[in-house]
């Protein structure tokens, strides 16, 4: 044991061979060493050694080739059979390997990895003080990194060193040139930059750290585009809301931004300062420390996948606007990738919030809150300052229903004015489909621009209370909306369509009465009326056979006011009947009144909504046909009355029965011809079309659009069957033309017929003052001259009424047969009313065989 | 050195190669000479850490000597 010792010493310490006094003090300073408490409580698993040991040696060589090393020493050791206590040799060995360097490692950054701090000793066991002075350096054999390191150093061409890139790189991430790194304005139009490496002949940059800077200087050239995009809206007027809330949210994330970098950057600096100034040594520095450009790398990761997206929601917003900038972020929502999702559903949900706010209002309101026109619906700015009229009380008479356009319609000329209801409902608001964000679905946003116009609608429409009644209905409904609640929206939208869509048919239909304004243009225009046209047309009659100019307004009206009182329409409500008026088209030289007289109802606002100019030119044409084949029919009826009443008493020529028989034959075909026409007009399709209509005002969906279009489609199927028009583009009214020839000739034949009873009759009234004078009776003494029997007279008429009949007949034919082939299966039934039973079939082979 | 190893000859010196690999890689600084001495000196039972200990001061002791060859003083 002492030998042992003394040996120790002698081989360490040269002079104490020399020495013995020294000697001897140095053996026994040991023994006390040996005998004192020092490590005595060692555990002894070599496993946990032998880790401990190996972490020693990562720490001072990380790419572990020591390490293996001694792994592959220690098992060797194990094999050996000779050593009893193989963990302590170990000890000791790691003991001695780390306490010299204990004071030369600097505190470094990762304490958990730091080697253990070495045994406590007791202090009472030193004879001096350990000298604080570090050891030299043990000599080691250089790896080959260094080897490279020193041969580039000695042909000048050192790299640069990382910290110096990396201070660059951060410039570069807040889009700042470096030093040795710098961005340059290049000549590519699109404005991006360059990224150049200064070039100093004292430094290499080497490729693979050219490349890495490269990837990192994406970021920083994403930054700046971001930043400039955020700034340039910053600074301007008149950016819509929801660019204003991107910019927000944009810059959110830029200061998110700031905090890493500013975080990397607090990393750089301890790492740099902790090595100024640089020496040609400072790689090998231990790295795992501090940043790196390769961990910078890992950092900012993250950071360019975000970075990539807003650019790109910058790129966008440039060329859209409003909800097409929502739709644009929308469509980068539909992501597989959960990162991009996440980004985008936070942008949706900031950027949407505007767009939601204005929505809010239009859906609850009704209202358009939208300076910058980023909506989907768009308020023409013609219009914009007009309201919906308010309903004019004193009504019909005044200028125009349309009063409550309110001293601006003063200026404007009547025909402008009478289009207000339906050109305000029209025209106002406009649908924008590429503003509608994708998100809500068209049928969504149609609804949503419905409900809104309807409420528009009610809200300027109707008095306060209405407005009051609707809004604390919806009140109840409305919710708060966001993005992140796609289906309490798509119900909000529901539940607030349902109620403003209720709300006005029921405006329509029991405020304004919308169904007794219908009823009343179906009674009065399409002659419902049957007793009322009656009596108009009688009492009418005689005036409208004088030419146009001949008639006054202020006779029309009275008429039409007796025609009123002496028949049931009296029982109608004062509101209608002080809408119908009595009046002449615009007439031409030598048109009689029969042409000109037409009766009108006037609506005012709102209703005029439904009832638009249009319509009532439609319903103004119906009335007229209507009116004409009821002409007809009257005239026919009288005629028919004075002959078949007239022949049997006191039309007495019995060479001319055979004409007259003819003359009620023709007159019987004319009579079923206009009565079928007015059974068909009547019957089939204005009861049918007005049925259908019916329905669909009972059934109580849809809005005031699909009202409109429910009314439009009931006119437009009357206007078409009524008038016979044929689909065929250019000649949809050959068959109109037709019928209106027909209704020509009957008129003639009338004449004709007329003709023919009064020479009848003359001739009659001769022959009996002749059998009177016979008889010796003197009835009257008239002239022998006026009264003389003229042949050629009653040849003349009675060819006039052959030509009529012939004519009648041939054209009923045609139309028959056009009719038969129509396109319109009611007017092929109106062709087999009229040729009933073959008529015109059968007489056509026979005028053929 | 130690009479213990002198039958086992063989074996002992690849122990003690093994033995100076790891002390080499482990940066010990010490030769051959001193670490048999050691090692038979742990496994006769001395407490490793103590040893280490004494190894240390006894450099420390050589080199405070070194740096003032002549005084001699002790």
């Amino acid at each position: 044991m002492s030998s042992s010792l003394e040996s120790l010493v002698t081989s360490l310490v040269p002079r104490a061979r020399q020495d013995v006094n020294l000697k001897k003090e140095l053996v026994s300073h040991c023994q006390d060493i040996l005998t004192s408490h020092i490590g005595q409580s060692v555990d002894n698993d070599i496993g946990y050694l032998a880790d401990v040991v190996k972490r020693t040696l990562l720490q001072s060589t990380p790419d572990g080739a020591t390490a293996l090393c001694f792994t592959n020493l220690l098992s060797r050791l194990l094999d050996q059979p000779i050593l009893s206590r193989k963990h302590a040799s170990l000890q000791f060995l790691h003991s001695l390997s780390l306490s010299p360097r204990v004071s030369s490692v600097s505190p470094s950054f990762l304490p958990s990895l730091a080697p253990p701090p070495p045994l406590s000793r007791p202090s009472t066991a030193t004879l001096t003080p350990i000298d604080p002075s570090p050891p030299a350096r043990l000599p080691k054999g250089k790896s080959k990194a260094e080897l490279l390191r020193e041969y580039r150093n000695k042909i000048g061409q050192p790299h640069l060193p990382e910290y110096l890139i990396l201070r660059d790189t951060l410039y570069l991430l807040q889009g700042i040139s470096g030093k040795y790194v710098h961005f340059s304005a290049s000549t590519d139009p699109n404005g991006n930059n360059e990224l150049v490496f200064t070039d100093d002949p004292s430094y290499v940059i080497s490729r693979p750290t050219k490349a890495l800077v490269h990837r990192l200087a994406e970021v920083g050239h994403l930054y700046m585009r971001v930043d400039a995009f955020v700034r340039e809206r910053e600074g301007k007027v008149g950016v819509g809301m929801i660019e204003q809330s991107l910019c927000h949210h944009l810059q959110t994330r830029l200061t998110e931004y700031y905090r890493l970098i500013a975080v990397l950057e607090s990393q750089m600096v301890s790492h740099v300062s902790g090595d100024d100034p640089p020496g040609q040594d400072d790689a090998s520095i231990p790295e795992e420390t501090g940043l790196t450009l390769k961990r910078l790398d890992v950092w900012i990761e993250d950071w360019k996948l975000r970075m990539r997206m807003m650019s790109v929601c910058v790129e966008g917003a440039k060329g859209a606007h409003g909800g097409a900038l929502v739709n644009l972020i929308h469509g980068y929502a539909d992501n597989g990738d959960p990162f991009i999702r996440k980004f985008t559903d936070q942008l949706l949900e900031e950027v949407s919030k505007p767009f939601f706010a204005t929505l809010h209002k239009w859906l609850f309101s009704g209202e358009l809150v939208d300076p910058f026109s980023e909506f989907f619906v768009a308020v023409d700015p013609e219009l914009a300052h007009l309201q919906y009229g308010q309903p004019s009380q004193d009504g019909v008479g005044s200028s125009g229903g349309d009063g409550g356009f309110g001293g601006l319609g003063e200026g404007e000329d009547i025909s402008g004015e009478r289009e207000g209801g339906l050109k305000l409902w029209e025209s106002k608001y406009q649908f924008q489909k590429d503003m509608l964000p994708a998100f809500v679905g068209e049928i969504f946003g149609r609804k949503i621009f419905s409900t809104g116009k309807s409420l528009n609608f009610i809200r300027y429409t109707c008095h306060d209370s209405d407005w009051v009644a609707t809004q604390e209905k919806l009140s109840n409904s409305s919710g708060t909306l966001q993005y992140s609640d796609i289906a309490g929206l798509e119900h909000s939208i529901d539940t607030a369509y349902q109620i403003a869509s209720q709300r006005l048919f029921e405006v329509f239909f029991e405020k304004y009465r919308l169904l007794d304004h219908l009823l009343a243009l179906k009674h009065y225009l399409l002659l419902g009326y049957g007793d009322f046209v009656d009596q108009l047309m009688e009492t009418l009659s005689p005036s409208l056979s004088k030419p146009a100019n001949a008639l006054y307004r202020h006779n029309l009206t009275a008429t039409l006011e007796s025609a009123i009182r002496s028949s049931n329409a009296q029982n109608d409500s004062p509101d209608v009947l002080r809408r119908l008026d009595a009046r002449m088209l615009e007439y031409s030289h030598g048109e009689i009144g029969w042409d000109v007289f037409t009766l009108e109802y006037k609506v005012d606002s709102p209703i005029d909504t439904v009832l638009d100019p249009d319509a009532m030119v439609k319903y103004l044409k119906l009335f007229n046909h209507m009116w004409k084949i009821k002409r007809i029919e009257s005239t026919l009826t009288k005629g028919w009355m004075r002959i078949a009443g007239g022949a049997r008493t006191f039309l007495q020529v019995p060479e001319l029965d055979f004409d007259w028989h003819q003359i009620r034959l023709v007159m019987a075909e004319m009579i079923h011809f206009i009565r079928q026409m007015e059974a068909y007009c009547q019957l089939e399709v204005i009861e049918c079309s007005w049925k259908i209509l019916l329905e669909f005002v009972q059934r109580r969906e849809g809005d005031l659009d699909a009202l409109m279009e429910a009314h439009g489609a009931y006119l437009e199927r009357m206007v078409k069957k009524v008038l016979l028009l044929s689909p065929k583009a250019g000649r949809e009214e050959n068959l109109l033309n037709q019928v209106r020839d027909v209704f020509a000739i009957i008129l003639q034949f009338r004449e004709a017929t007329d003709d023919f009873y009064n020479y009848c009759l003359s001739e009659a009234a001769r022959r009996d003052s002749e059998r009177d004078a016979a008889r010796g009776v003197v009835t009257s003494i008239p002239s022998s001259a006026s009264n003389r029997r003229d042949p050629e007279a009653v040849d003349d008429i009675l060819t006039r009424v052959r030509e009529y009949s012939t004519s009648f007949s041939e054209r009923a034919q045609t139309i028959v047969q056009a009719l038969s082939s129509h396109a319109d299966l009611d007017c092929r039934f109106l062709a087999i009313r009229l040729s009933f039973s073959d008529f015109y079939k059968t007489r056509k082979e026979s005028q053929k065989s | 050195m130690s009479s213990r190893e002198s039958d086992r000859i063989t074996a002992a010196q690849q122990t003690l190669d093994v033995l100076y690999d790891i002390s080499q890689l482990l940066n010990t600084g010490l030769d051959k000479e001193t670490l048999a001495t050691c090692v038979g000196m742990i496994e006769s039972g001395v407490n490793p850490e103590a040893l280490a200990a004494v190894i240390q001061e006894l450099r420390r002791e050589s080199q405070a000597m070194s740096g003032r060859p002549t005084t001699n003083g002790r």
